[in-house]
């Protein structure tokens, strides 16, 4: 279990809608090892859940791979790697099937993949894991006889039952109420510091990984455009992108807010050069003329290069 | 004053059981003023904001007083209801962004609001004030012919606002105007609330779950539970020292980013949330409250004054004007 790895190299995916291509996720790198969480940032649409369906083999890449401890997601381990890395999904509603307590739910996943031992102990271990203690006054109750942040649980413990190495959870506390996304929070971190697992957080709440993320990658467009650790993207972030995300985030210490104009970008028409600029601050205030890389900007595409401390930005201006 | 609400009361009465949701609320909201209502999911927000103009289901019992000019909403007729509607008050319901006409453009459904209280304007002067309407929450004319699925939701919220704005109201109640759309877009949406409520004098009630919005747009927050008014004060000391653990469980939930002190340590408040048919005698919070003592499970604080224009419902807080 030790240093394991889930990584993408160069992944892209794509939808073709009649005759346009919508490049979902177009070119991204990432590495997440064993005994962190990684939070993946970025506005709705930005192609946060394309990467992670195709990182659980749900999505077919159109180019580029998925590799967990080095060796390619392909059929033939599908089955093993099923196990051993768990999603929490998006959608909280879809997630428990309303006619399954909450002792079948947990279980399925046991009986799916044929694992030996004890059912009902290791459906136990993992409710109480998740903190749905004493597991057994949950067995026979359905979904919605438990609060929502119950709820979550049960289907974090559904994962956890596995025994994952790797868990990847896609907006885990949007549909909670404040006072219980706390609570669930901690749930993860314990996880992560107790069992060791690996972690990928999606989130647009850049304060949920201020609270438990040891790294942040900040997506648009469906490209990373900034990574590096969680202090140092929150408290000095360096593309423009971040700077303007950070900003209009009430938790953010005071700064000058940028908000960005127009609606979120369409991975229908990625426009040429660095994907951002048709939005950036920069282009806007004159400060990429100045500097003499406007031409760059709306011409070259950019990738991510090293800045120093860990941070890697993709920005012409850096 | 433009709005006092005193010991709003309402509950929703079923054959199985009745719901108190909301149970003696009282407040006072000046001309130009902007109030923010925080809560769990249930704790009565949105049966409050229905009820200043009598928009709940027959199923609910209201008592209390929602006094605006001087004249309350429950006592008048339903014609001067009418006229209040709208042009007094109006309100950005919850979940609105679905219920948009999907057969019908942008510019009919905002005509239709204006024509409701203005009945004898000309067609020309009907479709000018559609052009102002969208001009002012930022969209551009040519949105007037589009239908609602060719809006993304930001769009349409600012729709939803034209039409609120349509009949010139004194007073705005958005409930959860953000809650769907993405971080951007949000923002956008609260500076654009922001300069109408400069520009128009306009005084709002901004109703939400996320208490971490509220310190941009509001100069007073309001914290409910289970009905009730736990804490009331101005955005930046309520909000930099809640006084009812509640408050403070709350605004502990949303960490500073840049503070040390809340890297890797979520905050989380154990426990379920109240069920509103079974309260008890004591503090509805007491279950969950971690400063709990004996004499909470007995004894249901009222809001009180604890200076500094701050009112808050907990023993703990100075016990000595606790009347006992
Ligand atoms: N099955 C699909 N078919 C066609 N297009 C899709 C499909 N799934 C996603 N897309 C498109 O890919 C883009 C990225 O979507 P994705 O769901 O990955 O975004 P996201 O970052 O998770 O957004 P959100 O924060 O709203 O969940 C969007 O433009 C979306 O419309
Ligand atoms: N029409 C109704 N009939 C019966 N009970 C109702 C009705 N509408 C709301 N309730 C109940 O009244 C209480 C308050 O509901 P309300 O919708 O006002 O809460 P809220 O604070 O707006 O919650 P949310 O954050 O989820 O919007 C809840 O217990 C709810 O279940
Ligand atoms: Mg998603
Ligand atoms: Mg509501």
């Amino acid at each position: 279990m030790k240093n394991s790895t889930l990584s993408v190299e160069d992944l892209k995916v794509q939808f073709s809608r009649r005759r346009e291509v919508a490049r979902a996720v177009d070119g991204v790198n990432l590495d997440i090892a064993a005994g962190e969480v990684v939070a993946l940032v970025g506005e709705s649409g930005c192609g946060k859940t394309t990467l992670a369906r195709t990182m659980m083999g749900l999505e077919m890449p159109k180019s580029g791979e998925v590799r967990f401890n080095g060796s390619p997601l392909g059929r033939r381990a599908m089955r093993e790697y099923r196990r051993k890395v768990q999603m929490v999904f998006q959608d909280p509603s879809g997630a428990l099937n309303p006619r399954d307590t909450i002792y079948e739910a947990v279980a399925e996943g046991l009986r799916v993949h044929k694992v030996a031992g004890d059912e009902v102990a290791q459906v136990a271990a993992a409710l109480s894991k998740c903190g749905l203690r004493p597991p057994e006054r949950f067995f026979n109750r359905y979904p919605h006889e438990v609060s929502g942040g119950q709820r979550q649980r049960v289907v974090i413990a559904a994962a956890m039952v596995l025994e994952p190495q790797m868990l990847i959870a896609d907006e885990p506390v949007a549909s909670l109420d404040a006072s219980v996304r706390g609570e669930i929070l901690k749930l993860l971190r314990d996880l992560v510091d107790q069992h060791g697992l690996g972690m990928l957080v999606i989130t647009h709440d850049l304060g949920l990984a201020w609270n438990i993320a040891d790294r942040i990658a900040v997506m648009y467009l469906g490209r990373i455009v900034e990574i590096g650790s969680c202090e140092e993207i929150l408290e000095h972030p360096k593309h423009p992108y971040t700077q303007a995300l950070l900003s209009v985030v009430p938790e953010s210490k005071r700064m000058e807010q940028q908000i960005l104009t127009g609606e979120t970008p369409d991975p229908l028409h990625i426009p040429k050069g660095c994907r951002f600029h048709p939005r950036c601050p920069l282009m806007q205030n004159g400060e990429a003329d100045r500097l003499g890389i406007a031409d760059r900007c709306r011409g070259a595409d950019i990738g991510l290069r090293d800045v120093g401390q860990g941070t890697r930005v993709a920005c012409h201006a850096i | 004053m433009l709005l006092s609400v005193r010991d709003l009361t309402v509950t929703y009465v079923t054959q199985a059981s009745a719901v108190p949701a909301v149970r003696g609320v009282s407040f006072d909201l000046e001309s130009g003023a902007s109030l923010g209502i925080a809560g769990e999911s249930g704790c009565g927000k949105s049966t409050m904001g229905a009820a200043m103009l009598r928009l709940l289901p027959s199923s609910a019992h209201v008592s209390g007083e929602v006094i605006l000019n001087r004249e309350d909403v429950y006592a008048m007729p339903f014609s001067r209801l009418r006229a209040v509607r709208w042009a007094g008050i109006s309100i950005v319901m919850q979940g609105a962004l679905h219920s948009l006409n999907p057969v019908r453009t942008i510019g009919w459904q905002i005509a239709e609001a204006i024509e409701l209280h203005n009945h004898d304007l000309r067609d020309h002067a009907v479709r000018s004030r559609v052009g102002e309407l969208l001009e002012m929450v930022s969209l551009p004319a040519k949105c007037a012919k589009d239908f609602p699925h060719q809006l993304s939701g930001g769009q349409r919220q600012r729709v939803l606002i034209a039409m609120a704005l349509a009949c010139n109201p004194q007073l705005l109640i958005a409930d959860e105007p953000t809650t769907a759309l993405d971080v951007m877009v949000q923002a956008q949406i609260i500076e654009l609330l922001q300069d109408l409520r400069s520009r128009l004098n306009l005084a709002m009630i901004f109703i939400t779950h996320d208490l971490s919005l509220l310190s941009t747009v509001c100069d007073r927050i309001a914290i409910m539970y289970a009905g009730r008014i736990v804490e009331e004060g101005p955005s930046g000391s309520l909000l930099s020292g809640p006084a009812h653990p509640y408050a403070a469980a709350l605004a502990a939930a949303f960490p500073t980013i840049g503070d040390h002190s809340s890297r890797m340590t979520p905050s989380g408040l154990g426990g379920d949330p109240p069920d509103p048919t079974d309260l008890g005698n004591g503090c509805p919070f007491a279950p969950r409250c971690p400063r709990v003592e004996e004499l909470c499970l007995g004894y249901d604080v009222p809001l009180i004054d604890i200076g500094d224009q701050r009112k808050a419902a907990c023993i703990h807080v100075e016990p000595s004007r606790v009347a006992l």
